[in-house]
């Protein structure tokens, strides 16, 4: 219950979301990492309205987090759709056009 | 004391689902404990004393994004993937990652850790924590979006429509005989 | 009278000025510049009378000067002195110089506006003439070696623009250039004379030398070759070179024979009268220098072995203008002997008597050859064999030439003899004192015996006997009396008597004359420089006029300072010398009259009896084959093609187109370092860095998210970490 406690499943949740985004191959599996992420900085903001300040900006913040990462996600989905329909593959290293 | 109760469970039901995440070779199944862990993440919201925010949480992130990733795998073969066999035994399934990936990310994620618990609990020790009995109410969180916030509030509904027009036309379907302008 | 710019320059600055306007004007006006050249001199003629006529009638004062100096550059600094005064020193003896100078300069300007007339470079002579006087007169003028040596040096190039005045007669470039190559060698060591004396003494005035020779500033030695040489006798011995030089003294007379190429009036001027003198007057000017280098046998020696050697090769020669030129440089050996045995007013007296008397023959001669023209070769004849018996045609000139050749043969009552008779004899008192002197006294009377012979057999053949070219004869014209072509010669003619010199018959105070003291004038005004004298004499700057004043006139000493005894030594010689020397003469006149006029002896006899003797005379002593065949051709020549090819072969290839070998490596080095280290390093180099960086840094964008997550994640890490207040 204490702020460390909600801290460090924060903090777990970050390296989770982290390890999943370098270690799995697949675009989807990435944005799997990317929310686990977002969830693990929303959660740090709720924390804090609740142990650090009385203001409610934290709150407001998360919303907006939830929000835009359902903004994201829909896109980041729709194009990885359309990556698939044209490179009939979802492995990331098929993704490296942009390379020099 | 309820809130205890519900601490632990959603605690625990955040990190088992995350460390499943990370170690599922199955995209699906990863999935799904990715809406496990959701689900618990929401449920620490409630211990927060963000009611708002859980409901949101699980209408949106559970109900919708987590649907929204499903249909996506189905709708890129996510599922079918077949899990092969390399010649020193080890099983492994294209596309989720293999042991030197998995290796490599930990160590990075490891690094990463080490440096955010050091900062982190060093200062974090140092100073007081005050849980502070702070209640807030929807009122209270609506007020605070139509006032303080709105342009953030006008923006995000012009986001989000941004998104759904984007989303749409960019996973419509080819139309390869169609020519272009 | 006072002395100023305005009363003694115009004397130097009239003939230039003339000379300078002539220059530009001769070809278009040649009469206004002759008129203009002979007015100059006539004018420096007036003023050097005037000043003359002051010093002898006025003042009558032997120690009686007049120095005037300014500095002509100044370039002391840094606690070195170096500062070069020019300036005019007149005392009696330049006095008498200017009149007998201008004097002479101008009759013989006359008598050229005669004989050069019919010349189609008639104007030009002129120019040189102007020239050749204006220097002159600056070299009587100066009043120390630097001008005298600049003088001197502008009189070289005017004797040999005049000695090359004929230019189209075959000998005559060459002749001039020996002339000048001949003095040449004698004016180097003049130069050098310059320079020990400028060193050691500080200044080059005359009155600065001898003050440093009174107050023995000249006694210290320099080592030359391991040898102490006392630095008087050196300084002494190269200004006596120069001498040597200029006035034709053995070993350098070559060129005086063959100067005998440009005009006849040149000659009389120049070849006779004055720049041949010039060395004898230097050679005056430092007699105290010369006694104290010890040099005087030496010149005495000289002067004896000249005058002898050119009175013999006379002996023989048939070209009448040839006759003339070696009695020149026998008279002028004669000055120098009279130098040497240290008889100061005597060689001068004999250098003004020989200069009137000598330019008198000259002109006469002149006149000879001037009369005769031969109409075949369209010449004028000069050899004396196809003359004869032209006393008839040119009474005028025979009387004048013949008064000359008394007064240079020796005959009392004549001019020359005075002085001629006072040199030998003093070469007597010399010889009696010192063995060392025997020889050129000896010289000096047997050279007394050839003189009168030669310049009777001069006159006898020319003048006596009968024509031995008729057509010659024939054409030769009558002689009138003429401004310019008699009058001269009469008028210096006038001049060679011995009264204008001396009261006495033999210049000893003697014999008087006129029993007035003042007529030894000559011997009382010009002394021998007393060195102590000049210790506290002062000069004034050119720009002040002054005006010197001295209430005591000078008398006449005939003891000359010595005492009763030795001075009744002295003149027991004198009577001895002058006895030998009248009855020398008349017996070398009577012989060539026997020769010549009553034919009793035969001069045939005697040059095929010394066939060998007569032989080496005409070659003058093969003086001329020494110096060109063996000197020259023989040791100049090699050295010359030596330094030649070193300097082309060695030097040249060497220094010059080595140094462009050099470069050429020098080239190949910076070509080498621009193109590998420039272009290559620098150049490609950076090029290929860039490349070579390029292909590192471009493993970092490949595209793969993944890698820029990791790449995001360790910058993170990294500022966290770098961030101290959070650690």
């Amino acid at each position: 219950m204490s702020l460390i406690s909600y801290i460090s499943i924060s903090l777990i949740l970050f390296i989770c979301g982290l390890v999943v985004i370098l270690a799995r191959k697949n675009i989807i599996g990435m944005l799997l990492g990317v929310e686990l992420i977002l969830n693990a900085s929303a959660l740090n903001f709720v924390t804090f309205t609740k142990y650090f300040n009385s203001n409610i900006d934290g709150h407001i913040f998360s919303l907006f987090i939830i929000l835009v990462a359902a903004a994201e996600a829909a896109v980041g989905l729709a194009i990885v759709i359309r990556f698939f329909q044209v490179r009939e593959s979802i492995h990331i290293d098929s993704a490296t056009q942009l390379q020099s | 004391m309820f809130l205890k109760f519900l601490f632990y469970i959603s605690a625990f039901l955040t990190v088992f689902g995350a460390i499943s995440v990370v170690v599922t070779r199955n995209l699906i199944h990863s999935c799904v404990y990715l809406l496990f862990s959701l689900i618990g993440v929401a449920g620490l919201y409630l211990t927060l004393n963000a009611e708002f925010i859980a409901a949101t949480q699980l209408v949106v992130y559970v109900g919708g994004i987590v649907v929204l990733l499903l249909f996506a795998i189905m709708l890129t073969g996510g599922s079918n993937l077949k899990v092969l066999v390399n010649k020193f035994g080890l099983e492994s399934t294209p596309l989720m990652g293999n042991l030197k990936t998995y290796i490599f990310a930990a160590l990075s994620g490891l690094v990463l850790a080490a440096v955010l618990i050091k900062i982190l609990f060093s200062s974090l020790l140092k100073s007081s924590t005050v849980s502070n009995n702070f209640f807030t109410t929807v009122e209270d969180v609506g007020v605070k979006l139509l006032t303080d916030h709105i342009l953030a509030f006008e923006l995000s509904s012009v986001l989000l429509l941004g998104a759904l027009v984007g989303a749409a036309i960019i996973a419509r379907p080819q139309r390869s005989t169609e020519v272009e302008e | 009278m006072t002395y100023s710019i305005a009363s003694i320059l115009p004397i130097v600055l009239l003939p230039f000025f003339a000379f300078a306007v002539n220059s530009f004007i001769v070809k278009r006006f040649t009469t206004l510049s002759v008129i203009l050249s002979c007015s100059a001199i006539f004018g420096s003629f007036l003023f050097a009378a005037r000043i003359f006529g002051d010093f002898v009638f006025g003042k009558y004062n032997s120690d009686y000067y007049i120095h005037k100096t300014f500095t002509w550059f100044d370039i002391s600094g840094g606690g070195l002195t170096f500062k070069v005064p020019m300036g005019i020193y007149i005392d009696n003896m330049a006095a008498i110089m200017l009149l007998m100078v201008t004097g002479v300069a101008f009759l013989i300007h006359l008598f050229s506006t005669f004989y050069m007339h019919d010349d189609k470079r008639y104007g030009r002579f002129f120019v040189y003439l102007s020239l050749f006087t204006s220097a002159m007169l600056g070299l009587v003028l100066s009043d120390n070696l630097l001008s005298v040596f600049i003088f001197w040096e502008i009189m070289g190039f005017c004797s040999y623009s005049l000695i090359g005045f004929y230019y189209e007669k075959e000998g005559a470039g060459n002749a001039s250039i020996k002339a000048f190559m001949t003095t040449r060698v004698g004016d180097v060591f003049f130069l050098l004379g310059i320079v020990a004396l400028w060193t050691t003494v500080g200044s080059v005035t005359f009155v600065d030398i001898y003050k440093a020779i009174a107050t023995g500033g000249l006694k210290d030695s320099i080592l030359i070759f391991g040898i102490g040489v006392p630095v008087a006798t050196l300084a002494a011995f190269s200004i006596f070179m120069g001498t040597v030089g200029k006035s034709a003294q053995f070993p350098l007379q070559v060129w005086l024979p063959d100067a005998m190429f440009g005009p006849t009036p040149c000659s009389a001027l120049i070849h006779a009268a004055t720049m041949v003198a010039a060395g004898v007057y230097l050679s005056l000017r430092m007699f105290p220098l010369m006694e104290l280098g010890g040099l005087l046998p030496i010149i005495a020696y000289v002067g004896g072995i000249t005058a002898l050697g050119a009175a013999t090769i006379a002996l023989v020669q048939t070209d009448i203008k040839a006759v003339l030129a070696f009695s020149t440089i026998s008279q002028l050996g004669y000055m120098v002997l009279g130098i040497g045995v240290g008889a100061y007013n005597p060689a001068f007296m004999h250098l003004i008597t020989h200069a009137v008397f000598k330019a008198c023959l000259f002109l006469a001669a002149g006149s000879v050859i001037h009369s005769l023209h031969d109409h075949h070769t369209h010449t004028h004849v000069q050899e004396m064999p196809r003359m004869g018996g032209l006393r008839k045609k040119l009474p005028y000139t025979f009387l004048a030439m013949l008064f000359c050749t008394l007064a240079i043969a020796g005959v009392p009552l004549f001019s020359g003899f005075v002085s001629k008779d006072r040199i030998l004899g003093d070469a007597l008192v010399m010889a009696s004192s010192s063995k060392l002197y025997w020889a050129p006294a000896v010289m000096g009377f047997i050279g007394a015996f050839l003189t009168p012979f030669y310049m009777f057999r001069m006159i006898f053949l020319t003048f006596f006997g009968e024509p031995r070219d008729k057509d010659l004869y024939e054409h030769a014209h009558h002689e009138h009396i003429q401004f310019n072509s008699n009058v001269p010669l009469l008028i210096l003619s006038v001049f060679t008597f011995g009264v204008w010199f001396s009261g006495s018959l033999e210049g000893q105070g003697i014999v008087k004359v006129f029993p007035e003291s003042k007529y030894e004038w000559f011997q009382v005004l010009v002394e021998k420089p007393e060195l102590n004298k000049f210790i506290g004499r002062t000069s004034t700057a050119i720009s002040e006029p002054e005006s010197k004043e001295f209430i005591e006139h000078s008398h006449y000493d005939p003891n000359h300072g010595m005492s009763e005894e030795e001075a009744h030594h002295v003149h027991h010689l004198h009577h001895l010398g002058a006895i030998a020397s009248i009855i020398i003469a008349f017996s070398g006149i009577f012989l060539a009259y026997l020769m010549y006029v009553a034919f009793k002896v035969n001069p045939g006899w005697w040059t095929n009896a010394f066939s060998g003797w007569t032989k080496a005379l005409k070659n003058k002593y093969y003086f001329d084959n020494f110096y060109i065949d063996g000197l020259i051709k023989k040791l100049m020549l090699p050295f010359n093609n030596f330094l030649s090819w070193f300097d082309m072969g060695v030097y040249d290839r060497i220094a010059i187109d080595g140094w462009a070998k050099v470069n050429q490596w020098l080239y190949s080095v910076s070509r080498w370092f621009d193109n590998l280290i420039i272009d290559s390093v620098l150049v490609d180099g950076s090029g290929v860095s860039v490349r070579f960086f390029n292909i590192i840094m471009r493993t970092i964008q490949n595209g793969r998210i993944q890698f820029y997550f990791i790449v995001l994640i360790v910058v993170l890490v990294s500022y966290l970490l770098s961030f101290k207040p959070v650690i």
